[in-house]
């Protein structure tokens, strides 16, 4: 610096002429010279323009004997130097042009990243509410399980009049073929009488055929077909009498026997489950 | 007569005021200096005139013994290119080195002579020669200011010099932080236009600028149309205009070419700098938004906003008294050493941000507070100081025949303060703040500064 280099006294030609770092067409251009000594400021060895190397050798922070005009390149002399790189090929096109204001598109611009990162919020949500839903149900019922929680039956098999059984859900479920005449019949029942007040046609798709679960709504034990008095089931444990549409009609069951869902795919099966 | 009667009443009164009756204490009132409304009305008119050659001269009679009397062009580094970026500078650099009728030590004989100051600064838009001399060496201050403007000698020797000292300014100035951070936001917020340049040029302009490109430069931009001549203190109006005339009819009008230099508008990019330093014990924080321009509307409250928001140094002894919201917690929480809410405007576009210096610990509290001070301007405004207001006014006055044709008086400034409401201050400061991109620079210690992202981020609240 010009004041440093005053002061020196003696040595103020020496500072001077390395400080100076200009050719011009009247002024030869003067060799650096490094002062040797104590007062060498650049470890050659030193990793030269890397941040630590360079950390208090800029110009700004203190007297530094610079070195000649042919100096590394890159180390910058001013902050004037520094030059703000061209970012042209990540530009949107509307603010390409540098002589044109920013902001009558700068609105555009907003709302077109917005609705972008609006839009992938909401794919983003959906996309972790299918991932998060997957693994959650998979620990529900495996397809196996499922399978057998439904039950295919073939009506042709059974006869009119009969009662099958079969097991479904680890449950006795009763399939009857009714006769005309017990259609009839359950049909004309006065609901008011019943325990579990329910119609006939409440309790079955198609009237001529009756699926229940045999399990008997008093405790549990499983009624025996076409007994008792009511020309239905009657449970051997304590005495429940049920209709032939399952109805209890005597007994200490307080509940008709339960109807699941089930439905038929064509004529001649049943879907039960 | 009247001053004896004057001079008895202010005795009765301080007599009275000794005693220290609260009654008679008001009767001190009335003998106060000019009151606030009376100095508006009473400022002196500003007179302007145009030559033929299109240069425009004004000025302001106060009857002063001194006056400063200045020329004013239009003319910086934003009419600059990459090429001769810095041109401007150097050239006031050799302006005060001898002219084509007074060498060097001549010319500096002349103005010391007359006890006078002359100076120069270079700026993005505006150039300016002024001097400072006494009111009855006006004549020959003009004609020293022409000579100094229309025939700089510009000597080879000279301009091999002034290499040397320009280099060492850049050196210097790079000590300079405040500076360096406020270049660096010009830098990167309109980086690729004109006004990105920086008044001082990169050091390699400055080593390889020659004559004929600062002869060049005078030749494009020292232009009548361009140019004010103006004067402030005991100066005659007429006296001003004859002596314009005199010196300044042989000032061109005319581009070579017919290229006549027109300022495109200087796109604003929200970007970043960081000049990382782990050694400087301080870091330098700027950040800036797409300001107004010099003749917009929005100016005013864009200037309440800022005073709203105001300035804090250490030095400041209010505490916890400070009018400044950002003021008090800077105070409280030890948050920086100095802040300072700025607008730069330009003839187009502008700069509104603030800056400031903090300690590296505290950088990112700051950033946070200084954006919530902008959020709540935008949110809502208190009324604002309006005297820091005025007095930043008293800057401009030439650059506003400059920008706008004529000056605009302080009572009209005053009308225009007084019709700034709180929800205006918000509206604007929204249609400037809310939801824009900064420019953020930071020079220093600055690891802590936070991500782009996160300060873009804190420049809108949900809100609906």
């Amino acid at each position: 610096m010009m004041s440093l280099a005053a002061r020196s006294g003696a040595f103020s030609p020496y500072m001077q002429a390395t400080a100076f770092a200009v050719a011009g067409p009247l002024k030869a251009l003067l060799p650096g010279v490094v002062l040797n000594g104590e007062k060498i400021v650049l470890n050659p060895k030193k990793q030269f323009l890397c941040r630590e190397s360079l950390n208090g050798q800029s110009p700004m922070r203190g007297p530094v004997v610079t070195v000649s005009i042919n100096g590394p390149t890159g180390v910058r002399f001013a902050h004037t130097d520094v030059r703000v790189p061209d970012f042209s090929d990540y530009r949107r096109p509307e603010v390409l042009d540098p002589n044109k204001s920013s902001q009558d598109s700068s609105e555009s611009r907003r709302i077109f990243s917005y609705l972008v990162t609006g839009a992938t919020t909401v794919v983003g949500v959906y996309a972790a509410k299918t991932v998060v839903t997957q693994f959650v149900s998979s620990m529900s019922a495996s397809a196996d399980v499922l399978a057998l929680s439904k039950i295919e039956i073939k009506l042709g098999d059974i006869p009119e009049g009969k009662n099958m059984t079969f097991k479904w859900r680890g449950k006795p479920l009763f399939v009857r073929h009714r006769t005309e005449k017990e259609i009839a019949a359950e049909a004309e029942v006065n609901i008011s009488e019943l325990r579990d007040p329910q119609h006939d046609k409440d309790r079955v798709l198609n009237p001529s055929w009756v699926i229940v679960l045999g399990v008997c709504t008093h405790l549990g034990c499983v009624p025996i077909a076409n007994a008792g008095d009511f020309g239905g089931y009657y449970c051997p444990c304590h005495g429940s009498h049920y209709d032939a549409s399952g109805r209890i009609r005597k007994g200490p069951a307080p509940l008709n026997l339960e109807v699941p869902f089930y439905e038929f795919p064509d004529e001649d099966t049943v879907v039960v489950g | 007569m009247a001053a004896s009667v004057c001079r008895v009443g202010s005795t009765v009164g301080r007599v009275l005021a000794k005693n220290r009756s609260p009654i008679l204490l008001s009767l001190r009132r009335g003998q106060a200096s000019v009151s606030y409304a009376q100095s508006l009305v009473g400022a002196p008119e500003t007179r302007l005139t145009a030559l033929d050659n299109g240069l425009r001269v004004a000025s302001e009679e106060t009857g002063h013994a001194t006056c400063t009397v200045g020329l004013w062009i239009s003319t910086g580094s934003r009419y600059e290119s990459e090429k001769n970026n810095g041109a401007g500078f150097f050239l006031e650099h050799l302006a005060f080195k001898g002219t084509k009728k007074h060498p060097q030590t001549a010319l500096e004989q002349q103005v010391e002579s007359m006890g006078a100051h002359l100076s120069a600064y270079t700026s993005r838009e505006h150039t300016a020669y002024y001097m400072k001399t006494l009111s009855k060496d006006l004549p020959k201050a003009v004609e020293l200011l022409s000579e100094v403007v229309q025939n700089c000698s510009l000597s080879e020797a000279e301009i091999e010099q002034q290499r040397g000292v320009v280099l060492r300014e850049l050196e210097e100035i790079g000590g300079n932080l405040q500076e360096v951070c406020l270049d660096l936001l010009h830098a990167t917020a309109f980086q690729g236009t004109p006004l990105g340049h920086s008044v001082l040029g990169p050091s390699s302009n400055a080593r390889t600028l020659t004559r004929q490109d600062l002869v060049d430069y005078i030749n494009s931009h020292y232009k009548a149309p361009r140019m004010v001549l103006a004067a402030a203190g005991g100066v005659n109006h007429d006296e001003l205009v004859d002596l314009a005339k005199t010196h300044f009819s042989g000032v061109s009008f005319e581009y070579e070419g017919d290229a006549v230099p027109v300022l495109s508008p200087c796109r604003f990019t929200g970007s970043e700098i960081r000049m990382r330093d782990d050694g400087l014990p301080l870091a330098h924080v700027a950040i800036a938004v797409e300001g107004a321009s010099a003749a917009s509307p929005d100016i005013v409250p864009l200037m309440v906003a800022n005073s709203i928001i105001g300035s804090f140094d250490l030095t400041f002894g209010g505490g916890k008294n400070l009018s400044s919201r950002l003021a008090r917690l800077a105070v409280e929480e030890k948050l920086c050493h100095s802040f300072q809410a700025f607008h730069s405007s330009y003839s187009d576009t502008g700069l509104f941000g603030i800056h400031f210096v903090a300690d590296k610990h505290y950088i990112e509290d700051m950033m946070h507070w200084s954006q919530n001070a902008w959020s709540v301007m935008t949110g809502h405004a208190e009324r604002a100081p309006k005297l820091y207001v005025v007095l930043s006014y008293e800057n401009g006055h030439i650059l506003h025949i400059l920008n706008y044709g004529r000056r605009i008086p302080l009572a009209e400034w005053d009308a225009r303060i007084d019709a700034v409401t709180p929800r205006l201050v918000r509206d604007i400061c929204s249609k400037y703040i809310y939801d824009k991109c900064p420019a953020v620079v930071a020079v220093g210690p600055c690891e802590q500064l936070p991500d782009y992202n996160r300060v873009r981020s804190a420049m809108y609240w949900l809100r609906f």
